[in-house]
């Protein structure tokens, strides 16, 4: 009788039977302790740390339907079968991947949609469940709703119930941890348990990634929370302080889309308002030592209304600089400030000179926060932002605004954002400990090869040498921190080489921000090497000429006949001043290539609007080096 | 007070009796002699505490005797409902419950395989019938000059440059600057790959050993190569990628265990396709 009851009750559970079992078995797989660190960091590892599965509320609403064995399995190198029916591989395999499903209603869609329709009371969701279950087009159109209302802090009452949502949410991260340990192979390929914690006020996109250094044995001992302040990390933070009380284990928080913040994302006051105090800019700093800079809801380096004499500032702007993320407020051109990195390590260095310290004192990756299952950051492979725009002949062209029939379009979407990150091994311990020295590089999806040390002593001879050694023993890589040396110069080692499989590079500039004599901060885009293609190309007037174009934009062609395949030299700061707080950081530049829409009007013979994107220069970002005056 | 007890006085309190005795009498006075299986709903100790802990995990705190009673009256609302729903034939052609009921019986047959553990031997049957899957990565030891992009400067230069080398000399001369070391020792053959391409590593397979040779192409451009060590290929051993192959193996026997779930239930099937 009691077993018939058990049965029974299990059945009525709203959860897949596998769910039910609370038991999470240790997986002994492979062993970190056998995985040896070099002495330092010889090889980048590529990944992504936003990606997002069914499991997601608004992923699985737009009509996904693979789940986080598949990402991984795809994110490892394997041929998947996406969710519209195509083969979907990665031209070579990643080293790591975080899926960071929305904590916020994890598998709330995917109830909705199992639920039986007698039973949905709510007149929206009721017509949500019909929209999802019409096919496609319905799911973006219930998604669209859904987000708006999400941003208007209007959603139905049973999407938002917080016993039902707690209860949805352990089961699933208990299967989704065991699959992630299932994955994690030490030396080989790293699967992080991590979530997204969505903050957003207004639409104001706020959205952090929460990523765990831990296995099974600490992240079991935690569920991901969703935010009910609606304006502050604080409570995240908090979350984030008690998990690594208690477990003793480690985790860290990347902010992400500051683009569609509308200027809260790198406030220079505290938030709300105020100033900001030293306290709050450590607890920030330490707690999220990485920003995500560029993904594929556009790129966030730098805007032509902040930076108006770089001529690459502007890199993916284009449509995510109207509105913020659910446009529900027109962007003001004094929110920009608020949004850009190279802003915020501005802000950064004006917020140190009157506090002491530097919230914004992060490094930078590239991610792909693509709701596909499916991390992609090719041009030429490119499965989408969402299953909505999965390969097909539309989507370049086609309205993406969320149902407001203005603004943003298919062909906004980036291509992009890989990690890269300079660890001394492939296991989670090295990689996270990697982000959090800030020793990490964004690129825009191709996976170029960038070193940056700065010192006190390099010599152009250096690069002779092993001058990797050197930078380590003489300097210190991205993300580290000089302190100042009487009578001396900064020198910098930049390197970086092509992507194999990629494009030439046209040149590397070092970008330097600072605070002058006046309390102002200031910023300059050096030009440091380029491929001066047999000495005919010079700079004139501090300028570098551009490196011209191959593109065939009829085939979806480029010729790496122009630029280099590597570019390296040694930089000194020819404008230091010791008394200035300063950053560097360095951008690489590829040469000209077809974007995405380009490879799609090929290959689907359709014809793309005037405006449409049909070519770019891809580009890596590294974290910077601070200079910091001894008082 | 503990759960359980807090549960068994749960079961003493009036409203639950007052419920109990509710559904019998509604079953007596419906007509048909209640079976005792269909029309006895009884909050037993595990259900009770079900519902407390559930409860727990979302308030993180104890729930009131109000709030025990609130719990049961909705368990007990949802039985009635539920099998009323049933007697009524509400599930019928119902499709979303059709599909849900699927899902569940596709979960109960992938279950078993999901929590079986396969024998060494199953493993290792797997390896066996794809070694290259499994097979610990090639390492790689060479030394290489570097002579920058493909251009038939560039290729002039590696014949010179090849010519030198093959003498017993030098090729400093020829070298073009690069983050490219100029000798791998023992290193993976996916971390070579990475920098320079998988063509690249698959040329290097085809080179003779202790012998310059080239110029081979990457993706970065033209390369001299010696081999200076080349192992024969290594062989997959179970402990070294046991958790892969389990995986494959999880993999697989939860979609064979759904399959032949299927072909069982539906061998209890007559099915009559009429063609128009």
């Amino acid at each position: 009788m009691r077993h018939k009851i058990a049965l029974a009750a299990a059945l009525l559970a709203g959860t897949m039977l596998t769910a039910g079992c609370d038991q999470i078995k240790q997986v002994t797989g492979g062993s970190e302790v056998a995985v040896e660190e070099t002495e330092f960091p010889e090889r980048v590892f590529w990944g992504d740390t936003h990606l997002h599965t069914s499991n997601s509320v608004d992923a699985f609403g737009f009509g996904v339907r693979l789940g986080p064995e598949e990402a991984l399995r795809f994110a490892r190198g394997e041929e998947v079968t996406a969710t519209t029916g195509m083969k979907a591989k990665l031209a070579r395999p990643l080293d790591f991947l975080v899926i960071a499903d929305h904590a916020e209603a994890m598998g709330a869609t995917k109830a909705l949609y199992d639920a039986p329709r007698l039973l949905i009371r709510d007149e929206r969701m009721k017509r949500w469940y019909d929209l999802m279950h019409e096919g496609p087009a319905g799911s973006q159109q219930a998604m669209a709703e859904l987000l708006d209302a999400r941003g208007r802090n209007d959603l139905p009452q049973a999407l938002t119930d917080a016993d039902a949502a707690a209860e949805r949410t352990q089961s699933i991260w208990k299967d989704h941890l065991k699959t992630v340990e299932r994955y994690n192979e030490p030396g080989k390929f790293t699967a992080f348990a991590g979530f997204e914690y969505t903050l957003m006020q207004g639409g104001n996109n706020l959205h952090r990634n929460v990523i765990f250094r831990d296995g099974i044995d600490k992240v079991g001992k935690v569920a991901p929370i969703d935010p009910t302040y609606k304006n502050t990390p604080d409570e995240i933070w908090a979350y984030m302080e008690a998990y690594e009380k208690s477990t003793g284990g480690k985790v860290l928080a990347i902010p992400h889309n500051s683009n569609l913040s509308n200027g809260l994302m790198f406030e220079l006051t505290a938030p709300g308002g105020g100033p900001m105090t030293a306290e709050y800019a450590r607890r920030r700093a330490r707690l999220e030592p990485v920003v995500e800079i560029t993904q594929i809801k556009g790129d966030s380096e730098a805007h032509p209304f902040l930076s108006s004499n770089d001529e690459f500032a502007g890199f993916g702007v284009a449509g995510w600089e109207l509105n913020n993320l659910l446009m529900q407020e027109p962007k003001k051109n004094e929110m920009f400030a608020g949004e850009y990195v190279r802003e915020a390590l501005k802000r950064g260095l004006l917020i140190e000179a009157q506090t002491g310290a530097n919230p914004y004192k992060f490094g930078v990756i590239g991610s792909t926060d693509s709701h596909t299952g499916l991390a992609t950051a090719d041009e030429d492979n490119f499965f989408g932002k969402h299953t909505g725009n999965e390969p097909n002949a539309l989507r370049a062209n086609e309205a993406q605004n969320l149902g407001t029939g203005k603004g943003r379009f298919g062909w906004h979407y980036l291509a992009g954002g890989y990690a890269a990150v300079w660890a001394k091994a492939n296991t989670r311990a090295a990689i996270w400990d990697a982000m959090a020295r800030r020793e990490v590089y964004a690129t825009t999806g191709p996976r170029m090869t960038v070193r940056f040390f700065g010192g006190w002593d390099f010599k152009a001879d250096d690069l002779k040498g092993d001058w990797v050694r050197a930078g380590y023993k003489r300097g210190v890589p991205m993300g580290g921190e000089l302190a100042g040396k009487p009578g001396a110069r900064p020198t910098f080692i930049v390197s970086a080489l092509k992507d194999p499989l990629g494009a030439n590079l046209d040149r590397v500039q070092v970008v330097k921000g600072w605070v002058d004599k006046a309390g102002k901060a200031q910023e300059k885009v050096f030009d440091v090497v380029w491929s001066d293609m047999g000495g005919k190309r010079k700079a004139a007037g501090g300028k570098v000429p551009a490196v011209g174009d191959t593109v065939n934009v009829a085939t979806a062609t480029y010729q790496n006949t122009i630029g280099a395949p590597t570019l390296a030299t040694v930089w000194t700061d020819p404008e230091f001043d010791p008394k200035q707080r300063a950053f560097y950081y360095v951008r690489v530049l590829e040469i000209p290539t077809p974007s995405w829409p380009a490879y799609d009007a090929v290959r689907f013979k359709v014809k793309l609007n005037p405006d449409v994107r049909v070519k770019q220069q891809e580009r890596a970002y590294s974290s910077a080096i601070w200079y910091t005056p001894t008082a | 007070m503990t759960l359980r007890s807090r549960a068994a006085t749960l079961l003493r309190e009036p409203l639950v009796h007052f419920m109990l005795a509710g559904a019998l009498v509604f079953a007596v006075l419906s007509g048909r002699p209640p079976d005792p299986g269909e029309r006895r709903i009884v909050v037993s100790e595990a259900v009770a505490n079900r519902l407390v802990e559930r409860w727990m995990q979302s308030f993180r705190r104890a729930p009131t005797a109000d709030e025990i009673d609130g719990l049961i009256r909705d368990y007990v609302m949802d039985q009635v409902y539920y099998r009323e729903a049933l007697r009524l034939g509400l599930d019928q052609d119902d499709e979303v419950i059709i599909r849900r009921l699927r899902n569940k019986m596709v979960a109960l047959a992938a279950s078993e395989a999901e929590a079986a553990t396969p024998t060494d031997a199953q493993l290792q049957a797997l390896i066996d019938a794809d070694p290259a899957r499994y097979a610990a990565e090639p390492l790689l030891d060479f030394t290489q000059v570097y002579l920058g992009s493909d251009t038939p400067a560039s290729r002039a230069a590696a014949a010179q440059a090849l010519g030198a080398l093959q003498g017993g000399g030098a090729a400093d001369a020829y070298r073009q600057p690069a983050p490219i070391p100029a000798t791998f020792s023992r290193t993976p053959a996916s971390d070579v790959s990475a920098v320079l391409g998988d063509d690249f590593v698959a040329a290097l397979g085809k080179l003779p050993v202790g012998q310059w040779s080239g110029p081979v192409a990457s993706g970065a451009g033209l390369h001299l190569v010696r081999i200076d060590r080349r192992d024969p290929p290594p062989a997959p051993r179970l402990a070294d990628v046991r958790q892969k192959v389990e995986n494959d193996w999880r993999s697989a026997a939860t979609q064979k265990a759904v399959g032949e779930a299927y072909v069982k239930l539906l061998e209890g099937y007559d099915v009559v396709i009429e063609r128009p």
